[in-house]
């Protein structure tokens, strides 16, 4: 399974997005606000899920934040980044 | 919005980082000293380590007993309401047949996160029911109101980080309607490694001694401790000189997020107009203000805007940086600083500031710094949107 | 000042809606249902008295309780059922102050937290529950959901939770604070709690509730959440709330009138029953925690019996007499003026005495 694929799968379950399903996000869809709309919350959530499901440490939200935009540059963040 | 009569103050009571007294607090703080550490009571796994502010060695248990009898957030409620007493003239054998209510705010003392039971519990080893038992018995105000054998309302408020200061606000309309006549009221809470994991994991703690309000600030640093007031009606008070009073206490809600101000205030703006129009004062008549200042982005941001609104140019300081963020025990402790510094005429320095921000507008004061007026403001901003604001008058002394 | 009840709201073990409450009080049956906690390798059977969420929908979509914990889910759909009741859905809420008493706070959220770290390390403990382990979550969730700022208020006190926080939804009317309160009372089911009182009860918790049977061990495990509307106004459907007194009763002993009637909060916990014993031989005492089940919040269920009762100007019988005492009533009567009151112990012999008029 990609990244892409198992971030989308991780995201639905961990974030408890009931009503979502892997193919109704888009890898280029906004997470936040528009799009999938996560929030502040989530962010923080997100950087759990990226620890726990792919080993990669998000210690500065700030610096990361590009990362966060969609599927497309968080998967690029977690590849390169990964163990 | 309702009037509300003054409730004077007549103890004061406080232990945390900065001592184990309240003059211990206020002398550490007017001499600039912090000394935010890694924790020492519990390890964590975490990489790296966020700073605290435990309790300095030497608190003795006021119950002599060992800590498995009470928890540590009640041993701590227990030690500064005794010293409140004490202040305010007061012990368990002469307050027998009075009305007394106890209101105390905690967060940490009321959840059943006893971590090491739980690990027991989950793994192959029998769990010690000892702890759950402790738990069950360690209610903070109603530990104070049997270990000091009260007859009167007893409440423990759970509004998160406006905990101490919403008890007092309630303990005070207790008095105004008669519900009893003196009332032991403020806030407690112990440093638990749930707590420190949970701040963590919202990415709001500091590796560096907190910077409230300054433009580099990244977090808070969490602390533990108590600050507890007396508050008496007058027919029980009689020629008892007062430490403070009680002007004003007003609260509202975001409505917003569960754990995010809302970017305009609107629930601080909210709870500070109901104060001053409890307290019957203007924003010109406050004379300084303890601040929740806690050091988050978040918090500081939105806090000094509403500062800069409602009260431009009144006096600032945030004492986090001297306790770090003992969550329901902030209100209490910070009420308790803020009498006594209206009584001293002086506020200590906003430890941790050195450069603005442009982004929360205000600035804190960078020393001590003298204080001439007579009434001073004291808010907390809680998680779920909670905002509480006390206003408080210079004592009789 | 006199505080009327205006609507009620309520989901437990007898199901969802004040009609269901009077449906269960006038036959005086619930079924409960099976827990089961399974616990190194030994399963843990036993009846519980849960609450259902069917109907949440009709308040809040499925998409925004994503992040809302059971816990919190029980307490909306009592809220929502209670502003339904009194008429006010659609009301104004910038007046409506929020009250939530609760003996425990969400546990299973706490311990959801705890498993984040103690099972994938320290790194990976969930913000997301660690928010909604806080325990004004629920009051949180409320003010969020109905747009209102009025101040916000949550109690934790063991037994003493729901007539504490009374209290203060008197205080904040009486002194004009706010218009309205919505005043309510959750608790939740735990598997380690249930594990506990195991331990500390062995089998003593496997049915039937019986609270006049004061010197034995016969609670049964429940859950729910019961909201009321608050008001100032003289008229009320629900009755009016006269007093509310909290003591303790080892201190200075309670003093209630031969001719108030009182619902005790007794559900079968030994600890406290020495206490309510000492109050039952003296007064008539009714006790319906046998509909609903033994849980701090419980308190709140015995509240909006009293005020069914007010409603209905009738006394109902108590559901499971065994052991009970000469004055307790056996036949149901109207009240007409009659004096209710509902009074909750802890085990020290602290109290909450709720005085309620129609």
């Amino acid at each position: 399974m990609s990244v892409k694929e198992k971030l989308k799968r991780v995201l639905i379950e961990d974030l408890n997005l009931e009503d979502v399903e892997p193919e109704d996000i888009t890898d280029d869809m906004a997470l936040f606000d528009e799009g999938l709309g996560l929030d502040s919350l989530d962010a923080v959530e997100l950087v759990v899920i990226v620890q726990k499901h792919f080993g990669v440490e998000i210690k500065d939200m700030v610096e990361s934040r590009p990362a966060f935009q969609s599927i497309n540059t968080l998967a690029k963040y977690i590849e390169e980044r990964m163990p | 919005m309702p009037v509300q009569a003054p409730i004077a103050i007549t103890g004061l009571g406080a232990l945390c980082g900065a001592g184990l007294t309240l003059s211990e607090c206020m002398e550490s703080m007017f001499r600039g000293e912090r000394h935010p550490h890694p924790p020492i009571r519990f390890a964590t796994d975490h990489p790296v380590s966020y700073l605290v502010l435990e309790l300095r060695d030497g608190f003795k248990l006021p119950l002599d007993e060992s800590e498995d009898v009470y928890s540590r957030t009640c041993q701590l409620a227990l030690a500064a309401a005794l010293e409140a007493l004490a202040d305010a003239g007061w012990n368990a054998e002469t307050l027998r047949g009075k009305r007394v209510g106890v209101a105390v705010g905690t967060t940490v003392g009321c959840a059943l996160n006893c971590d090491d039971f739980y690990r027991d519990y989950k793994g192959e080893s029998e769990p010690d029911l000892g702890i759950m038992q402790r738990f069950l018995r360690s209610n903070p105000a109603a530990v104070i109101a049997r270990q000091l054998q009260l007859d009167g309302p007893v409440q423990t408020v759970v509004n998160a980080c406006s905990s101490g200061t919403d008890a007092i606000g309630i303990g005070a309309s207790w008095l105004r309607t008669g519900a009893c006549d003196i009332v032991i009221a403020g806030g407690a809470d112990e440093l638990l490694r749930v707590t420190y994991a949970g701040f963590s994991s919202l990415m709001i703690t500091d590796t560096e001694p907190c910077r409230p309000f300054d433009i580099s600030r990244k977090g808070l640093n969490l602390g533990e401790g108590a600050g507890i007031l007396v508050l008496e009606s007058d027919n029980v008070r009689r020629d008892k000189k007062a430490q403070g009073y009680l002007l004003g206490y007003g609260s509202a809600c975001d409505a917003y997020h569960l754990t995010a101000p809302h970017p305009d205030g609107v629930g601080l703006k909210l709870a500070m107009h109901e104060a001053f129009t409890a307290a019957q004062v203007a924003p010109a008549d406050i004379t300084f203000v303890n601040t929740h200042g806690t050091g988050t982005p978040d918090n500081d941001r939105v806090e000094g805007r509403v500062l800069s609104e409602v009260l431009p140019g009144v006096p600032f300081l945030s004492t986090k940086g001297y306790t770090g963020h003992t969550l329901g025990a902030a209100g209490g402790l910070e009420a308790a600083f803020t009498v006594a510094s209206l009584q001293r005429g002086e506020i200590s320095s906003s430890i941790g500031f050195a450069n603005p921000d442009p982004a929360v507008i205000s600035t804190p004061v960078t020393q001590n710094t003298r204080i001439d007026g007579k009434i001073a403001l004291s808010e907390s901003l809680a998680f779920g949107g909670n905002n509480a604001v006390l206003i408080l008058g210079k004592g009789d002394h | 000042m006199r505080i009327g009840i205006q609507g009620i709201g309520l989901t437990g073990g007898f199901g969802s809606s004040v009609d269901s409450l009077h449906a269960a009080l006038c036959s005086g049956t619930v079924v409960t249902q099976q827990g089961r906690v399974e616990h190194n390798g030994l399963i843990d059977t036993f009846p519980a008295y849960q609450a259902s969420l069917d109907g949440l929908d009709e308040f809040i979509p499925k998409r925004a309780l994503r992040r809302i914990d059971h816990c919190s889910r029980m307490t909306l759909f009592a809220a929502h059922l209670a502003l339904k009741d009194a008429g006010m859905a659609e009301a104004d809420r910038s007046r409506l102050g929020v009250i939530i008493a609760s003996g425990y706070g969400p546990l299973k959220t706490t311990f959801d937290f705890l498993d984040s770290y103690l099972d994938f390390g320290y790194a990976c403990s969930s913000p997301t529950h660690f928010s909604n382990s806080v325990h004004n979550a629920a009051a949180a969730h409320v003010s969020m959901q109905l747009k209102t700022t009025a101040p916000s208020l949550t109690v934790t006190q063991f037994e003493m939770s729901v007539p504490s926080a009374l209290l203060t939804a008197r205080q904040w009317l009486t002194e004009g604070r706010v218009d309205q309160v919505l005043f309510g009372a959750v608790d939740e089911q735990c598997d380690v709690l249930r594990y506990c009182r195991q331990q500390f009860f062995g089998d003593g918790e496997q049915g039937p509730l019986q609270p006049f049977a004061f010197d034995t061990q016969s609670a049964v495990v429940g859950e729910g959440a019961v909201f009321f509307l608050l008001t100032r106004d003289e008229t009320a459907i629900y009755g009016h709330i006269d007093e509310v007194k909290l003591g303790n009763h080892a201190v200075s002993p309670i003093k209630i009138s031969q001719d108030e009637s009182l619902i005790i909060g007794a559900d079968g916990h030994k600890e406290c029953g020495q206490w309510y014993a000492q109050v039952a031989k003296k007064h008539a005492t009714s006790a319906y925690t046998p509909l609903y089940g033994s849980f701090p919040a419980a308190a709140g269920f015995d509240l909006a019996v009293a005020a069914l009762s007010m409603r209905e100007n009738r006394l109902f019988v108590s559901p499971e007499l065994t052991g009970a005492m000469p004055l307790t009533p056996t036949e149901p009567h109207p009240l007409d003026d009659a004096k209710l009151a509902s009074l909750k112990f802890g085990k020290s012999g602290e109290y909450g005495l709720i005085r309620m008029s129609r």
